[in-house]
């Protein structure tokens, strides 16, 4: 993996210092580590560390900030059920459980075949829907027994 | 300058300043736990809020600029109130865990509580409950009791240049901690525990050891490197158990190493003499006429494998005894075969009057002038370049030289190893913007923070360097006014012609642009400085590297001290302007030198060595344990049986560094006073003592009662400044001479320092062999590869001399081709494949074989 910071951040280069140009990078270059694998690996952060000489505490430091970054490697389909208002009180609760039953997980946790992330967000803005889950991108609204077994069935044909 | 009131009072402070500074400075207490002068400011823990008159808002000192005619009130209704919610939020998280705390009792955190503390809390206490992390060596870090001031991380990053810490997640959950909660892998400096405001880092070797109230606190100064830092010992019950830097105190102004805090336990290893020590069946003991002595061995020297005559033996004796034995039979070799047949080398370690005094008793009681000390290795070999050169004597350093300079370049060393606190100045200058350039063939440190980086090949400094001149000269950048003054110019552009980009690239392994851009950034700063490090545990650089770099400060025009080479040891400096120094005593000195006793078979009879350890620190150690062992009689004074004591036919008990008065001289110059903190244990006595009741028992006196006696001679002999003596500067072109090649010993054998140890003395500390006990080989990847090598296996390191087995480490940080290893533990016997020419150790070629 080949980091250019000057490419990356253009013009506003000039005005930043080496040091703040390789920090500046940081977020973007964790994205684009986490687009490839997925999550990001310890061994390609120290890489990044060692490329931009940024101390690696400092550089997981930066990382661990963002919710958005995983260290752990993340399933191909990515399930967040939402335990909003709307959806608990239709019942968030019973998708959650029946899921966690099927694949014998936790909420947050990777089945070990690595074919599913189970994660729970507060709210996805189509309470209308509710209950609702997003697998990937794909948004799965009024969800009854039979939605979620075609939701588990998707997971595991994947 | 700007003026403003601080609590009334009227204060004059430079433009720029932040009120807390203003009010730290005129010694007005503004309560803070994230301030640190060494860091930017911060302003994480609002404690130092203050008012100022006109504003609705309260200011954080600390992070607040001084404005004309501000007027700051320190200590207020309000800002007691503001405190106090401030220290109520900290304490919601903090656990109240202070009866088990190593802090209690001088905790800011609990200093403050108390102060402005209520005994209610609004809040529903939600603690962290992680445990304490002690898998690190030194340093114990229990996240739950932070309160993520962020001092730790600053300190180490921006400070120490280390940035072993962090700030992990976000939020409540937050912890400080290393990358991926790993063990905490750093320089064990412990800086972050002198910087910690709570118990959140603590000292693992000090754990549950006293209350500092127990304490008793005694100043005095590091036995270690040549910077010569001040050491707060913490004393209970005559023992020292904790040593911390305190904010503004002495030369580096609280600034530590690990060596300095962790590193003074090596006064209680095992291995300490308590009593003298005399061999029983000595080894010449019939050419001496001295009488076999017939005594229960009771010590039988450890490694037997060292000690060419494992049959005999040492046996416990007293004080009297024992230099009525030594007076007996110096006495006879010298009636035998005169004084000059007695020689005594003398120790970087011990105090100036130690020196004075061994120096005083060679002279006026031996009558020899075979005197010499470890310097001759290092800091000597320094003065003479020094003398050559500038025509002046007495090196003048300054461990503050780099803040100032726009350009520093450093040659072949690592300076944050050797003399860590001046090492933080370079790190503080490059900060601050100055352009650092370090040629060095392995990874650093300082080639870290470097800006410009010039991987040269191992030992071709003095190429780079001439190299470097010859672009000067080439693009006319000399200094044109004071190059005509001075002689052997036109031999140094004879010289020069030879150095050609090309060739200097081919030696050196640079390319021409990066070698050109050094050489151009370097010569057009405006402010420039040289710095690398002379010593016998390194052997890239000698006095020819020294001459090569005072050259380039000629040809620049450059004052001579811009050429900072700070001298290495504890009282390094002291003791070669005590023993050989030419306007030390020694003046008229036509003694044998270091080299001629050690190497030398014929040359004397009997030694006296003084706290050092010459078969084990100095190169091809093969040929002066000949010569020691083939001495009719050899004393050893030390305060550990040493692999040199292990040959001696009597050993003497000396104090420790903290059991004694007297000074050190730091690499400035700067006579600073020791303290005797505790006492010694049993017998041992300060070096200085020994040497008089040695001259009375052999019916001489010396006129020395006591060491105020010493101190008043050091003092009006010794050295304060540079002397009359004033020779033109000159020129003296060195040429580079490279190692020889050859087929059967391919890889050069680098000897290097590391971080946790200095010379061979702290390899008796405890604590510090928790973090580094054994010598290890570095070896490159690619080389590892080549020979089968795989990390941390056994290598047969082989010399044209010997062999040694050694653990190897694969390490992508140093060159191809060159092996790395440091000298200071004893088991590993480095000094055996080496060699030394002229005095100053070479590289040596070995070969290294995978262990199968």
């Amino acid at each position: 993996m080949d980091i250019k910071p000057d490419e990356i951040i253009g013009h506003i280069g000039e005005v930043l210092t080496e040091r703040q140009k390789k920090r500046g990078i940081l977020i973007h270059a964790f994205q684009k580590i986490q687009h490839e694998y997925n999550f990001l690996p310890g061994d390609a952060l120290k890489a990044l560390s060692e490329k931009l000489d940024i101390p690696m505490s400092d550089v997981y430091s930066a990382a661990t900030f963002y919710k958005q970054f995983y260290f752990t490697p993340r399933g191909k389909k990515i399930v967040r059920v939402c335990t909003g208002t709307a959806c608990h009180v239709r019942g968030a609760s019973k998708v959650l459980n029946k899921i966690k039953d099927e694949f014998d997980i936790e909420e947050g946790e990777t089945t070990p075949d690595l074919s599913m992330t189970l994660e729970t967000v507060g709210c996805i803005g189509c309470c209308g829907l509710a209950p609702v889950a997003t697998v990937n991108e794909d948004i799965v609204g009024e969800i009854d027994m039979k939605k979620i077994e075609e939701i588990i069935e998707t997971i595991k044909r994947s | 300058m700007v003026t403003l009131t601080i609590d009334g009072k009227t204060i004059e402070v430079e433009e720029g300043t932040t009120i807390l500074e203003a009010a730290l400075k005129n010694g007005i207490r503004i309560p803070n736990l994230c301030y640190d002068r060494r860091l930017k400011p911060y302003g994480a823990c609002r404690l130092c809020v203050v008012e100022v008159e006109g504003q609705p808002r309260l200011f954080a000192s600390c992070s607040s600029p001084v404005t004309a005619g501000m007027a700051v009130k320190t200590d207020t209704p309000k800002l007691r109130k503001a405190r106090q919610t401030v220290l109520e939020l900290m304490l919601v998280h903090h656990p109240l865990d202070c009866p088990l705390c190593d802090k209690a009792g001088e905790c800011d955190l609990q200093d403050f509580a108390y102060d402005y503390g209520k005994p209610e809390a609004r809040f529903i206490r939600h603690r962290k409950k992680a445990p304490p992390d002690v898998r690190g060596p030194l340093v114990e870090l229990t996240a739950n009791r932070c309160i993520l001031c962020g001092k730790c991380v600053r300190l180490c990053d921006e400070h120490q240049g280390r940035g072993a810490l962090g700030f992990i997640g976000r939020g409540f959950p937050t912890v400080v901690q290393p990358a991926f909660g790993e063990i905490l892998e750093c320089d064990y400096c412990g800086q972050c525990i002198d910087a910690c405001p709570t118990g959140a880092l603590l000292s693992k070797p000090y754990k549950f050891k006293a209350r500092p109230w127990f304490l008793e606190e005694k100043d005095t100064i590091c036995p270690f490197c040549g910077c010569g830092c001040t050491l707060t010992l913490g004393i209970r019950d005559g023992e020292i158990l904790r040593s911390r830097g305190v904010e503004g105190i002495g030369q580096s102004k609280g600034n530590l190493c690990g060596r300095g805090r962790f590193g003074f336990d090596y006064i209680y290893s095992k291995n300490r003499l308590k009593t003298p020590l005399i061999r029983i069946t000595p080894r010449n003991s019939s050419k001496l006429g001295v009488k076999s002595l017939e005594l229960k061995d009771k010590f039988q020297s450890q490694d037997s494998s060292l000690n060419p005559h494992p049959s005999s033996f040492f046996r416990e004796a007293s004080w009297t005894e024992a230099l009525n034995y030594i007076s007996e039979n110096l006495r006879s070799i010298s009636e035998q075969h005169g004084p000059s047949s007695i020689g005594a080398i003398g120790p970087h370690r011990c105090t100036n009057e130690d020196n004075h005094m061994l120096q005083k008793f060679m002279k006026n009681i031996i009558g020899s002038n075979n005197i010499d000390s470890s310097a001759a290795f290092g800091y000597a070999v320094v003065e003479k370049a020094w003398e050559t050169a500038f025509g002046q004597k007495r090196h003048s350093i300054n461990l503050t030289s780099p803040l100032d300079k726009e350009a520093i370049l450093i040659v072949e060393s690592d300076l944050t190893v050797t003399h860590p606190v001046f090492g933080l100045n370079i790190l503080q200058a490059q900060r601050e913007g100055s352009k650092i350039i370090v040629a060095d063939s392995r990874e650093t440190k300082l080639t870290r923070h470097s800006s410009q980086q010039l991987g040269i090949k191992p030992g071709t400094g003095i190429a780079l360097l001439n190299g470097i001149m010859k672009i000067i000269m080439d693009q006319g950048l000399f200094n044109k006014e004071t190059i005509s003054g001075i002689a052997g110019f036109s031999a140094l552009q004879t010289l020069l012609n030879d150095y050609t980009p090309e060739k200097v690239c081919r030696i050196t392994g640079l390319t021409e642009a990066e070698l050109t851009a050094a050489s151009e950034t370097y010569a057009r700063a405006k402010s420039r400085m040289i710095s690398l490090t002379i010593s016998a545990s390194e052997n890239t650089k000698g006095m020819d590297t020294v001459l090569a770099a005072a050259n380039l400060i000629l040809l620049l025009g450059d004052d001579p001290g811009s050429l900072q080479i700070p001298a290495e040891y504890s009282n390094s400096f002291g003791a070669y302007h005590l023993l050989n120094g030419s306007n030390g005593l020694n003046n008229s000195s036509t003694g044998k030198d270091i080299f001629e006793m050690l190497y030398n078979p014929d040359s004397i009879r009997a030694l006296y060595i003084m706290g050092e350890d010459p078969a084990l620190n100095f190169p091809d150690t093969s040929s002066i344990i000949n010569k020691l062992t083939s001495l009719d009689f050899l004393v050893v004074q030390d305060i550990a049986l040493t692999e040199t004591a292990k040959l001696a036919h009597v050993v003497l008990p000396a104090s420790s560094w903290a059991e004694k008065d007297g000074t050190f001289t730091n690499a400035e110059g700067l006579i600073q006073q020791l303290q005797k903190v505790i006492d010694a244990a049993e017998q041992p006595l300060p070096d200085w003592r020994i040497l008089k009741d040695l001259a009375l028992s052999m019916g001489k006196d010396t006129g020395i009662r006591n060491i105020e006696d010493i101190t008043k001679a050091i003092t009006s002999s010794f050295i304060l400044h540079p002397s009359s003596f004033n020779s033109q500067p000159c020129f003296s072109p060195i040429n580079y001479s490279p190692a020889e090649k050859s087929d059967t010993y391919p890889m050069a054998l680098i000897l290097r320092d590391i971080l946790q140890h200095s010379g061979s003395m702290s390899s008796r500390s405890k604590s510090l062999d928790l973090v580094a006990s054994e010598a290890i080989l570095e070896i490159n990847e690619e080389d590892a590869k080549k020979l089968g090598i795989a990390d941390n296996s056994h290598v047969k390191v082989s010399s044209s001399r010997t062999s040694v087995y050694l653990k190897a480490r694969v390490s992508d940080e140093i060159p191809e081709g060159a092996v790395f290893v440091s000298l200071h533990f004893p088991h590993a016997k480095i000094n055996t494949l080496t060699s030394h020419s002229n005095g100053m150790p070479s590289i040596t070629m070995v070969k290294i074989e995978a262990v199968k």
